[in-house]
This record gives structure tokens, C-alpha cells and sequence, in this order.
């Protein structure tokens, strides 16, 4: 039980009860399948390592590589993701419901296509190649090491931070800004002083899963030739099994740092709920002559994320289309299996998280914290190896044998690697629901049910939709799980993606990359934007 | 604690959900095994994409009415996933198809394959085949340098891999250290010259600034931009590129007849123990070693045919087949050794 620190009438303190054992029970559950992989690598690796000396050498400068990129990239996405958010939610930027759309695309495109894509804008006669010319600038002959995977990876990965800190923006509530501005503050120093400590639990959830998904980042990685710990996993996973369950585990032991360190630096939220509620559509910050400049910013991001790795994309996709070589009705299939699947696993990443968001928030029960760090580790070793565990414990377990490659499984699977993207969102939702809201709802409506429906969901959807969003978003690119653990001849666009590109088939793979962007714009319209982020 | 029953009642729909999934896919499974052809079901790991291999499998299944069922993904993932399946006594895997020796090397190593018949691998060369019969080469791949024109003159071709030490190359070449056909090539290297004399070429490359790339693809795409002058590759790469963009600029050369530079690399066959349906998969094989098998992977996928007889496509140059010493039953276990040298020599391996 924690004491309330500020002196305030005790019925507006959040009460704080005991976590009863139900919840605690399913807490425990939830942590442990998210953490099997991850402690099934960790027991591997111990069984298999022999000499760990020569392991730590070989595995010292890659971690510290991972460490440096991942460091880099994650502050690069708060700064881009918080920036935008902004712009996004609390000010009259022109054109922003299409701005909200296009810039959380990104994120879709699967990171081996979307940075080969990049490369080839930068290549003579790509995009950014001839724009570079333009302006008067030689383009680099090498796209390569830490700059090339920060520039990529930090292009692909701010719409992280971008989602659930808009979403967060879009629940402050608009009478804190409206008293700040009366009071004489300047819109920066409102949103320094109102605005930043309401996202800064949103934001520091965020930057972890940047920190996180950069750690377990393997395609740009590769195609910039920057050598990192999960490299290490994937290039010496056939003839060297110790050495690569040695740099998974070391992965998920780095991981399990970071998600201590941030909770334990995360402290308890500074900001007390406000009774309030943001349901209130909120008067927007005119921005004047700044709308040029914030104008420009987008663009930019645009541009990179998006608008340079589309643009060879659909180069190659126009050249298959010319020649008649790639079959439009092919990839039907995929993408319906595409939206299926990723629909499916993101909602079952929020529904699976929530009982760990509600006892972090609501009981701040110490276990919840345990089971936080379970479901981390889901998030920090690489997809392959997500795969292959659960692929041991599905075949070693009697009575799941049965479940092994079936799209149960895969979604299983997705949930396992992508849940933690949910768990901030997911607590930030429990935290939108002001203690005296749900006190007066329960002396008005008798029924629960009624009452989670009428009051405390409509309260929570912005978050919720945003984690899901998230998760959706992740989903449409996985390749290792689906490649091993669906059931067979199910295909969904990012393999279709895959198989085309390994093998040269770039007219293929640029228009299933096209159809993946559709889709996933489709599905994060009108399932996470329309419904989440209104006003 | 208004929430008390909201937990067991996400708990509960978890449950439900997983059990749906699971349920339905048992429906489609038992659909599939209620509806079983006559000539039974193989099914097959390929770590050969669609594209390249799923018009033969059509054609196998018109000519025999064996259905195929395929799981298509990185012949390393693919035989780790075996792996997992065969030491849990589940196989799923009739078939395993894999891109290069070294992921058919791994399954080898730890007794995962069964032997083939005797008549599948009487079909091929001894020195395309397993010596203890346990996996067959289907196709081949020649390590070829794939090279800019603009950017190399024809005079300046090297005739061996071993002349890509001299200063003259240096910073010019890309190689993929990480990928398996490169750890291929360079056990090659090490079974025709020795451990000494490959150590000593890995350091001279890096001496040379040679520059690594991710894969084949990266390295032709990178030759075509002219991010380096020349690279290491297998051949059919840049075939499959010119089909996509026939500007593109970058050209294969041929090292000479014997030169590691000029490994055939193949593509192998193999049956993993515990196999559901060893025969089908056996009469799969011989398919593919078949005069239609064989004609397509030449034809089509611009390689070179291993069955005894075939002649290769007239697209990519002949090699002697009878000269080219390659000791491909060495290539799968002396991998950790390769890769140790490689990152020894301070490259990515």
C-alpha cells in the first residue's frame, strides 16, 4: 500500500487495493508464457555454452554496437515521435488528418525490404539520388555503418513513440492547457510544464520499445553492414549454436536491464489524474506562420520514412506491372490473411496485457512488475527465436503437440513478440479513467458491465486502439514466426514480400510492398485512427 | 474492486480464442485428411522460394497425382525447425529442399536424414551426392564475380580469385562473408588449397579493404549502382536481375576451370528421419532429377543440372563438369572451421 504524498482530500487520492488473487494468478500466467522463449534461450545457452571467455570477446563489440545503435535510434524516435505528436493532436496544423495517417506508415514496411528500398532512392538514379543532385549535394557512393542502420532504423521506428503519445495527448485534459494559457504561459512553456509531465510515462514505454525493437532489429542491420548482437544470433545460428544462443540470451539479458532500469527510473506517475475528463474536444493551438516550418517537418519525415522507400518500390513494381510478370490476383489471398492475422493478434495483445497494465496501475502490485519484465522479453529476442521456442515447447508438451503450426499458435506467437508494444497503452488506459469518475459511476450504475462499457472503455479506447494499432502494425511485416509456425501454404504479404526479394524477384516484391502499405493503411484508418484519436 | 470478474472473464476469452484457433485449424486438417488423394500427400520443407521451384512441384503432382504441400523459408530456419521436430519424434518433413550444403550439413551432423534409395542416388555423379547416401544435389550454382562494365575493363578480368589480392582491386570488391554459399566456397577453397593458403587469402582480402555485404542480392545491386566495382556471387543472381531491368549494367565473369573462384555450389535433397511418407518423398526426388526436373531448373532458373547427361542452358556458359574437382560430401561438416576462419579474419562471418 503506498501512503498518498500530497496533501489533497482523501476521496481524490487514488485508492490503492490490494490486488486480489485472481488477478494475481492470471498476472503469473501472463508473464510466464510471454517470458518462456526468452528463458528457454537463457537455459539453452547455459547447457550448450563451453568456454565463455572466448564467447564474451566475440560477443563484446557487437553488444556494444547494438547498444550504441539502439541508444542513438531511440532518442532520435522520442524526439521525431513527440514532436509530430504534438503538431498532430494540439495544434491546427493544415492537412493533419491525412498526416495522421501517412506518418505512422513506416512502420509497416518490413525492414529488410523498406531499407533496401532506401538504399536504392540513394542509388544513381533513385529518388533521393537525383534530389541530392539537384540541390547541389554528391550522394555518398557507400549507405553504410551506425549512421546509415540511425538514419534507417529512426525513419522506420518514431511511429512507435508517434501512436501512444498522440493517443496520450488526445486524453490531457484541454481545461489544464486553457488554465496554463490563462495563466500567461507561452505554448512552449505550456507544454513543458502541462504537457510533458502527462506523456512522460507514455513516452518513456515508447522509447523503450524503440530501444527494444532496435535491439532484436535484424534486416537494416544487415543491409548496412553493421554488425550487431542479433546478427550474430542469425549469422552463426547453423554452425555455431552456442555462440548463438550465447548472444540471444546476452539479448534478453540486456533487454531485462533496460525494462528494470526504465520502471525503476519511471517511478511513480508525477501527474495526479485529473477528475476531468479530455472527452471534451479541446480548442486546437493555432500555429500562424509556424504551420510553414511544421509543415515542412512532416514532410521531411514523410520523405524519409516514406516517401523515398515507396518511390523505389514503386519503380520496381511499375517495370513488373509493364512487363506482365507479376499476377495482382496472386496476392489476394495474402493480404486478406495479412489483415486476419494481425487484426486478430492485436487484439488479443491488448486483451493479454491488460491484466498486468491493471495490476501495475491500479494495485501497483510487485508482481506486476515481474510480469512486465516476462512480457519484455517476449518483445527483445529476435523473431527466429520466438519461433524456433515455441516450436520446442508446443512439440516437447504433450498436450499442446496438437496446437503446433496452427494458426492459434501463429497468433500465439505474434502475441508473445509484440505484446509488450500494448502494455504501456494498455496502463496509460487504466490511468484515463479518473478515480472519481469510476466512484460516481458505481453510486449511478449498478451494473459492471454497463458501467465498463458506458463509462470506463469509451474513457480508455484512445489507448487502447493506439497499443493495438501498434501491435497491428507489427504484425502485417512478421516473417520468422510466420514462416515456421503457420499452418502450411498459408502465406501472408510479408512472405510474399520475402520470397520474391530473396530471389531477385524486385518487380513482386515492390508491388506485394505496395499492397502491404494499402492494407496497413486501410486497417490502421479505420480501426486506430478514426476510432482513437478524434478531434 | 469493480474490476474483480473482469479478469477471469479475459482469462476465459484467451482460453476461448486459443481454443478457436486451434479447433478451427484441426477442422481444416481432418477436411484435408477426409479428403486424401490416393497417391498420398509429401510434404516438403523448401528453402528454395516459390517462384523458383513451384512449377516443377505442379508438374510433379499432374504427373504422379501426389499432392505437395510446402513450407517455403530460409534453408537455415527450415533445417533448425527439422531439427527441433525430429529430436521431439514429430516430424513434419517428408521433404527437405535446401539452397546450399551447409544447412543439409547441420541436419546430417546430428543424424536427422535417412538414407535415400539406392536408384534416387544412381541418378546423380558420385561427387554430387552424399557418401553415405543420405542427401543429393538437385542443381547447381557456379560462384562466379559478377562485375560493372563500366567501372571494369575486360583486360583487368581476373583469372582467379587469388588475383583479387592485388592492390590493383583494392576497395573494389564485395563479398558476403555471412552468407552460406560464400562459407561454401570457402571450404571449397580450403579442400583444393589448403587450410594455410585460404587463412592467408581472407587476410589478404581484408587487407585489401574488401567490402561485405548481406547477401548476393546486395552484392549484384550494389555492382549495378556502382557501389563496388566487382563482387562475389553464384551466377544466377544476375540473370534474374537482367530479366527484371534489362538496363541493368552489371555482367558475370567465369573464373578458370578449377580455380575456387569457379565452385559449383549445389542445391540439395534430402529426407529427414521420422518422415510420414518416405516413399513419396523419394519418388519426389527422382522427379526432380528427372529429364523434366532437370530441364526446368536449366531452363528456367537459368542452373546447371547435376543428373547424369544434362546439359546446362544455353544462356550461361558450359563448365567441365568432369574436371571441376569439387569435393561437395566435405562441404557440409568442415562449416564451423570455415566460419571460424572467416571471422578470424576480422570479417562478419
Amino acid at each position: 500500500m503506498v501512503a498518498p504524498t500530497q496533501a489533497s482530500p482523501a476521496w481524490r487520492t487514488p485508492r490503492l487495493i490490494p490486488a486480489h488473487l485472481g488477478l494475481r494468478l492470471t498476472c503469473a500466467l501472463v508473464g510466464l508464457v510471454f517470458a518462456a522463449p526468452a528463458v528457454l534461450v537463457l537455459a539453452r545457452a547455459a547447457l550448450l555454452s563451453g568456454d565463455l571467455v572466448p564467447l564474451a570477446r566475440q560477443l563484446g563489440g557487437p553488444l556494444w554496437r547494438s547498444i550504441q545503435l539502439s541508444v542513438l535510434v531511440s532518442f532520435t524516435a522520442a524526439i521525431v515521435g513527440t514532436l509530430l505528436a504534438w503538431l498532430l493532436t494540439r495544434t491546427d496544423l493544415p492537412g493533419r488528418r491525412t498526416w495522421r495517417v501517412l506518418l505512422v506508415l513506416p512502420l509497416v514496411l518490413p525492414s529488410f525490404v523498406g531499407a533496401a528500398a532506401f538504399i536504392a532512392g540513394l542509388a544513381p538514379g533513385g529518388v533521393l539520388h537525383l534530389a541530392l543532385d539537384a540541390v547541389g549535394i554528391t550522394p555518398p557512393r557507400r549507405f553504410r555503418g551506425l549512421g546509415a542502420g540511425w538514419l534507417v532504423l529512426s525513419a522506420f521506428t518514431y511511429p512507435y513513440v508517434l501512436l501512444p503519445v498522440s493517443a496520450r495527448l488526445s486524453t490531457v485534459p484541454q481545461s489544464l492547457h486553457d488554465s496554463a494559457r490563462l495563466l500567461g504561459h507561452s505554448p512552449w512553456s505550456t507544454f513543458v510544464r502541462v504537457t510533458v509531465p502527462h506523456i512522460r510515462a507514455s513516452l518513456a514505454a515508447s522509447t523503450l520499445l524503440v530501444f527494444l525493437y532496435t535491439l532484436s532489429e535484424l534486416g537494416a542491420v544487415q543491409l548496412v553492414g553493421y554488425d550487431t548482437l542479433t546478427r550474430v544470433v542469425y549469422a552463426s545460428r547453423l554452425v555455431d549454436r552456442p555462440t548463438s544462443f550465447g548472444a540471444a540470451a546476452l539479448l534478453a539479458v540486456a533487454a531485462a536491464g533496460v525494462v528494470l532500469g526504465e520502471r525503476r527510473l519511471r517511478g511513480r506517475p508525477q501527474v495526479r489524474q485529473d477528475d476531468r475528463t479530455a472527452l471534451v474536444p479541446g480548442r486546437l493551438i493555432s500555429l500562424g506562420w509556424a504551420a510553414v516550418p511544421a509543415t515542412a517537418v512532416c514532410a521531411l519525415v514523410a520523405t524519409v520514412g516514406l516517401l523515398v522507400p515507396l518511390a523505389s518500390l514503386g519503380l520496381w513494381a511499375q517495370r513488373g506491372i509493364a512487363s506482365g510478370r507479376v499476377d495482382l490476383g496472386q496476392l489476394i489471398d495474402p493480404a486478406r490473411s495479412t489483415a486476419v492475422v494481425s487484426v486478430a493478434a492485436a487484439a488479443l495483445a491488448v486483451i493479454a496485457v491488460l491484466p498486468v497494465a491493471l495490476a501495475s496501475v491500479r494495485h501497483r502490485h510487485p508482481g506486476a512488475g515481474l510480469a512486465a519484465l516476462g512480457v519484455a522479453g517476449g518483445f527483445a529476442v529476435p523473431g527466429l527465436v520466438i519461433a524456433l521456442s515455441l516450436a520446442y515447447l508446443t512439440l516437447n508438451t504433450p498436450l499442446l503437440g496438437r496446437f503446433y503450426q496452427s494458426a492459434g499458435l501463429l497468433v500465439v506467437a505474434y502475441v508473445v513478440h509484440f505484446g509488450l508494444q500494448a502494455l504501456g497503452p494498455d496502463e496509460q488506459a487504466e490511468r484515463s479513467v479518473p478515480q472519481p469518475v469510476r466512484e460516481a459511476s458505481a453510486l449511478l450504475e449498478p451494473s459492471r458491465w454497463r458501467r465498463i462499457a458506458r463509462v470506463d472503455l469509451p474513457l480508455m479506447t484512445p489507448n487502447l486502439v493506439a497499443g493495438g494499432g501498434l501491435v497491428l502494425l507489427s504484425t502485417v511485416k512478421e516473417l520468422p514466426a510466420t514462416l515456421l509456425l503457420s499452418p502450411i501454404g498459408f502465406s501472408t504479404l510479408a512472405t510474399a514480400i520475402f520470397h520474391a526479394y530473396e530471389d531477385g524477384f524486385y518487380a513482386e516484391a515492390g508491388v506485394a510492398s505496395l499492397l502491404l502499405v494499402a492494407v496497413s493503411a486501410a486497417l490502421t484508418w479505420l480501426l486506430v485512427l478514426r476510432r482513437g484519436l478524434t478531434g | 474492486m469493480r474490476h474483480r470478474s473482469i479478469v477471469p472473464a479475459f482469462l476465459s476469452l484467451i482460453l476461448v480464442t486459443a481454443a478457436c484457433g486451434g479447433g478451427g485449424d484441426d477442422d481444416v486438417a481432418g477436411g484435408a485428411s477426409g479428403a486424401e488423394p490416393e497417391n498420398g500427400t509429401v510434404t516438403i520443407y523448401s528453402g528454395r522460394t516459390e517462384n523458383l521451384i513451384s512449377p516443377i512441384l505442379e508438374e510433379f503432382t499432374a504427373e504422379t497425382g501426389v499432392e505437395v504441400e510446402v513450407r517455403y523459408g530460409q534453408s537455415a530456419d527450415l533445417a533448425l525447425l527439422i531439427e527441433e521436430e525430429a529430436a521431439a519424434g514429430e516430424t513434419r518433413a517428408d521433404v527437405f529442399l535446401s539452397q546450399s550444403p551447409g544447412s543439409i550439413g547441420l541436419l546430417e551432423a546430428s543424424g536427422r536424414l535417412t538414407p535415400l534409395p539406392e536408384d534416387v542416388l544412381a541418378l546423380v555423379p558420385e561427387n554430387v551426392r552424399d557418401s553415405d547416401g543420405r542427401w543429393v544435389g538437385f542443381s547447381g550454382r557456379q560462384r562466379v564475380m559478377v562485375y560493372n562494365p563500366e567501372l571494369v575493363t575486360e583486360a583487368e578480368l581476373p583469372a582467379s580469385v587469388f588475383d583479387l589480392t592485388d592492390p590493383a582491386w583494392k576497395g573494389r570488391i564485395g563479398i558476403a562473408p555471412s552468407n552460406g554459399s560464400f562459407q561454401d566456397f570457402v571450404t571449397t577453397m580450403r579442400a583444393t588449397e589448403g587450410d594455410e593458403a585460404t587463412a592467408l587469402w581472407l587476410d589478404a582480402m581484408v587487407a585489401n579493404e574488401v567490402v561485405s555485404y548481406a547477401n548476393n542480392n546486395a552484392i549484384v545491386a550494389a555492382v549495378a549502382r556502382g557501389e563496388v566495382d566487382a563482387g562475389l556471387v553464384n551466377h544466377y543472381y544476375n540473370h534474374q536481375f537482367l530479366i527484371e531491368d534489362p538496363s541493368h549494367p552489371a555482367r558475370n565473369h567465369q573464373m578458370v576451370s578449377g580455380d575456387p573462384g569457379a565452385t559449383l555450389i549445389t542445391t540439395g535433397a534430402a529426407i529427414p528421419q521420422g518422415a510420414a511418407n518416405p516413399e513419396a518423398a523419394a519418388e519426389l526426388i527422382a522427379f526432380l532429377l528427372s529429364e523434366s526436373g532437370q530441364r526446368y531448373f536449366a531452363d528456367q532458373t537459368f542452373e546447371y543440372p547435376l543428373a547424369t547427361g544434362m546439359a546446362p542452358s544455353g544462356e550461361v556458359p558450359p563448365i567441365d563438369f568432369a574436371d571441376a574437382d569439387i569435393d561437395v560430401a566435405g562441404l557440409g561438416g568442415g562449416l564451423t572451421a570455415t566460419r571460424d576462419m572467416i571471422t578470424g579474419a576480422g570479417l562478419e562471418g
